[in-house]
């Protein structure tokens, strides 16, 4: 399966707070089938929360979990209607959610590999700028498809 | 006070999860310091094992040595005897330029 899909990208997500974000992106992956438990799935993404903040700073935050909760490595995306509070690093706030759900037994797979390609991009600004302004989701994919591709050329 | 020149880097990277802030400080630091001129070298410790692992011949080449204090680092004795900086991997993520470019004053002092 395919890290990222049209499925589990929303580009206008509406929320209050980062719970709710965590929660909502968390249904979407266990619609699209990509959990084997929804509740642990978002315990095990709060609970790394307290840990240390994943607003990485640039409007961005990456929520992870990595528990047996997750049957496929995923990542899902979201725009945010109006940006959030997530104790960002840099103190702004976030436009951009990338959560990732990994399978605690994932060791070697291939798909960490695109995990860590997509975390370096997002350091780079042009990216994020193009994420920012892409008009849907399929062009998101087109993006971060392009730009791993690249990134595992070399 | 002595002209501030680009100088050699290596660092090594690690967060609990080991799939995402690894990879960002990695980049973020390799990122400034190419910009600003330095010759670059970093170790990721993530998830996927140790990639990019750092040579004898870099660590001996290096005015300094940046480590992420998230987790422990793997094969640390390496650095015995270096100007080691400990960092946060939020930190590299979010100031590595001005992190580089302190390093890079402070050196040309010595």
């Amino acid at each position: 399966m395919e890290i990222v899909t049209k499925d589990i990208i929303n580009l206008d997500l509406k929320t209050q707070d980062k719970n709710d974000a965590i929660r909502q992106l968390g249904q979407l992956l266990n619609k699209a089938g990509r959990l084997n438990n929804l509740e642990g799935y978002i315990q095990n993404v709060i609970k790394r929360e307290t840990l240390t903040t994943t607003g990485i700073g640039f409007g961005i935050a990456i929520p992870h979990g990595k528990t047996d909760a997750v049957k496929d490595i995923s990542v899902a995306i979201a725009r945010l209607h109006e940006p959030i509070d997530w104790a960002s690093l840099d103190g702004g706030k976030v436009d951009l959610i990338f959560q990732l759900a990994v399978p605690e037994s994932s060791k070697g797979d291939e798909h960490l590999r695109l995990l860590s390609a997509l975390s370096r991009n997002l350091i780079h600004e042009d990216f994020r700028n193009k994420i920012r302004t892409s008009q849907t989701a399929q062009e998101v994919i087109d993006l971060i498809s392009q730009s791993l591709t690249k990134a595992l050329e070399v | 006070m002595n002209e501030v020149k680009p100088i050699n880097l290596v660092g090594v990277t690690a967060c609990p999860s080991g799939v995402a802030h690894t990879y960002m400080a990695a980049e973020s630091l390799e990122t400034a310091a190419k910009a600003a001129g330095c010759d670059v070298h970093v170790e990721t410790q993530g998830q996927i094992g140790i990639e990019n692992q750092l040579s004898t011949a870099a660590i001996k080449a290096a005015d300094v040595v940046i480590l992420t204090n998230d987790i422990g680092i793997k094969n640390e004795d390496r650095f015995k005897g270096k100007l080691v900086l400990r960092v946060s991997s939020g930190d590299l993520i979010g100031k590595s330029p001005i992190i580089v470019k302190k390093l890079m004053a402070k050196l040309a002092e010595v």
